[in-house]
């Protein structure tokens, strides 16, 4: 099955959603055209890309790089109220005031579902277009309320612009071939409640999760039998312990994401000081075997 | 370590901020319980407890009633004890609600208001507000020797313990004015300019389908009788978080990024005027082995191999965690302590670990 137009990268924070982001957009870069949106207005995940200091950039070793595209919640709301108040000055004036910001500030979402609002115009021109994007979204909390504000919305708005808006949205979300859900946990305990959580939430929204995706899985190297062995090398044995608690963790939430009953895809610990170019590009080659494995190439 | 954890504790209130994932509710714990086993009634406010660390203190997973931690087995001083509660912040927010509203009807017009239910659901801002108002519920109830509060994540480091300010400065706002309050929260006439930026926004309110107005200002003079003791509360828990009997932990992990989130949070402290007690790293890894000397004939060299390749993974992983700490360093103020808590290895399980974990703390 193709992967949709547009993939929505979500997990606890701390758990490499950024790091994911990019490796996953430049493995698309390298088979045909990609953007990868960062939805903080930071652009987090596109500096992955072009690490300056201490190490190679990916843009150097290879041309084939997505394209940044950097988007945040004020931006959209200024747009929309450009377009819904047509002079310029009285526009402007109602964003300055304080006032307006208490209103779409009770108005709960109302900045997360234009975003989402302009990921939909996205996802149509990609599909148009014969591309992918691929959105570092942000951590579940708001992940979840940007997925779920369009329902909240069209219930405050039963009539006008936001209601169809609203239904533009719902029909992109529960659009399998444009729209799908990349949940990321590491073996931490918590992170792998939050991707289930996640993972139900999505299914009461009908939303496709298009994988779970565990990062930093650990092999345990050491079988119980040579542990015993190494008990007169006592902080080898303590070293060779710690290997085996990181992988039985890593274990235990593989069992756990699996019973979501949603594909998991793993990413190894990448035992480095920092993080290049290098690292980044062996990411992107293995979720290339695995994700984008029945792509067809572009 | 003692005496340093010694005079944190000595304080009437501790206050854990930090980004999240770093350990804050489990740090929490362990200064309850290390306070408790010393000797003092400690009430611990958690947000958002791990099920594993509710499961260490014999919680109950599903109660936000405060709980006794049975202390059994700790050898605590007398007179020592621990409750710990979690925070549910709607129901916080609804309570003092109706302490304030002055009549039965107000009471229902506010909570029933479509602003009103969002706001004190989806709002973060109001999870915040009432996070300081437990406390101040809890401190002024007087129970206890020490009360340490875990804080939710903050994505804007201080938006928390400026929660009273805010909500304070939306209610004495002009948009309070503007949206039409009466009496004792109008404060002066209602100029031109906002005549016309209310035309604005009832335009708004059509063309969006939203009709919201009607809502804001019925929530809006909803408040109106509260104002006056939501007002007093608030600087009361403003002058509660400034007082000297109140610090500040920051509370953090030696990763990759977390000293830009420590500065964030030393800022937002410094500018609030709460003092910083300590900043705390979680989870250091312990020191590592020299690596095996070739020439040990009792260990055999596929097992050799191993034990290196194993080595070097945690070196590079060490490399990574020296540099974290080292640039966390150079954001501490001076005459903040800086904290190392070990890493245990595992998830703590039970009382002792947390225990553990307090007697293992030592400066960085």
């Amino acid at each position: 099955m193709a992967l949709p137009r547009l993939i929505f990268v979500t997990g606890k924070g701390g758990t490499g959603k950024s790091t994911i982001a990019a490796a996953l957009a430049l493995a698309f870069a390298q088979r045909g055209r990609c953007l990868l949106a960062s939805l903080d207005g930071r652009a987090s995940a596109a500096q992955m890309l072009d690490f300056g200091q201490g190490g190679e950039s990916v843009a150097r070793r290879t041309s084939k790089v997505p394209e940044p595209l950097t988007l945040d919640r004020r931006t959209e709301l200024e747009a929309f109220i450009g377009r819904i108040v047509p002079m310029r000055a009285i526009a402007n004036r109602m964003l300055r005031s304080r006032t307006f910001g208490y209103v779409t500030a009770a108005v709960p979402g109302l900045e997360a579902f234009l975003l989402m609002e302009r990921m939909r115009t996205i996802a149509g021109d990609a599909a148009l277009n014969n591309y992918h994007v691929v959105a570092d979204a942000p951590a579940s909390g708001n992940a979840l309320e940007m997925l779920s504000v369009a329902g909240g919305v069209r219930g405050l708005a039963p009539l006008g612009v936001l209601n169809r808006i609203a239904n533009g949205v719902e029909a992109l979300l529960t659009d399998s071939r444009r729209f799908g859900v990349l949940v990321t946990a590491t073996p931490d305990e918590l992170s792998v409640l939050e991707a289930l959580d996640i993972a139900r939430r999505l299914d009461e929204l009908h939303i496709a999760p298009i994988a779970m995706l565990l990062n930093c899985a650990v092999d345990s190297m050491f079988e119980a039998s040579e542990l015993e062995a190494l008990r007169k090398l006592d902080g080898h044995h303590q070293l060779a312990v710690r290997r085996r608690e990181l992988a039985r963790r890593t274990d235990t939430a593989r069992r756990r994401l699996k019973s979501a009953g949603v594909d998991l895809i793993e990413l190894p610990m990448l035992f480095c000081a920092e993080l290049h170019g290098r690292e980044l590009s062996s990411l992107a080659r293995r979720l290339g075997d695995t994700l984008l494995a029945n792509e067809a190439a572009a | 370590m003692k005496p340093l954890l010694e005079s944190i504790l000595a304080r009437r209130l501790v206050i854990c901020v930090g980004p999240g994932g770093v350990g804050k509710t489990t740090s929490s714990a362990m200064f309850g319980l290390s306070a408790a086993g010393a000797g003092r009634a400690v009430d611990v406010m958690t947000i958002d407890p791990a099920p594993r660390l509710l499961d260490a203190l014999g919680l109950d997973t599903a109660s936000n009633a405060p709980q006794a931690v049975d202390l059994n087995g700790l050898a605590a001083r007398r007179g020592g004890r621990m409750r710990a509660m979690r925070l549910d912040p709607k129901h916080t927010f609804d309570r003092i609600v109706a302490s304030y509203a002055p009549s039965a009807v107000a009471r229902d017009a506010i909570l029933e208001n479509r602003i009103y239910r969002n706001l004190s659901a989806a709002l973060a801002g109001i999870a915040d507000y009432m996070a300081i108002e437990r406390l101040l519920e809890l401190h002024e109830q007087g129970g206890a020797d020490l009360i340490v509060l875990d804080t939710p994540p903050a994505a804007e480091a201080m938006e928390f313990l400026d929660a009273p300010r805010r909500l304070l400065e939306f209610l004495n706002s002009r948009a309070v004015t503007l949206l039409g309050a009466s009496g004792s929260m109008l404060r002066g006439g209602i100029s031109l300019v906002d005549l016309a930026a209310r035309a604005v926004l009832s335009a708004f309110d059509r063309v969006t389908g939203l009709h919201l107005l009607r809502d804001v200002q019925g929530f809006v003079r909803g408040f109106d009788g509260m104002y006056p003791g939501f007002a007093d509360r608030a600087a009361r828990a403003q002058a509660l978080l400034r007082d000297k009997s109140c610090i500040a932990i920051i509370v953090t992990t030696a990763e990759p990024g977390r000293s830009a989130q420590v500065r964030s949070f030393v800022d937002g402290l410094t500018a609030t005027g709460v003092a910083i007690g300590a900043v705390l790293v979680n989870r250091v890894s312990p020191a590592l082995p020299r690596p095996v000397g070739a020439r040990r004939s009792d260990v055999a060299s596929a097992i050799r191999r191993k034990l290196g390749a194993n080595l070097a993974d945690f070196r590079a992983l060490k490399r990574r965690e020296v540099g974290a700490l080292a640039a966390i360093r150079e954001i501490v103020p001076e005459g903040v302590p800086l904290i190392i808590a070990p890493d245990l290895g595992h998830e703590p399980r039970r009382l002792s670990d947390l225990i553990e974990i307090g007697r293992r703390l030592k400066p960085a």
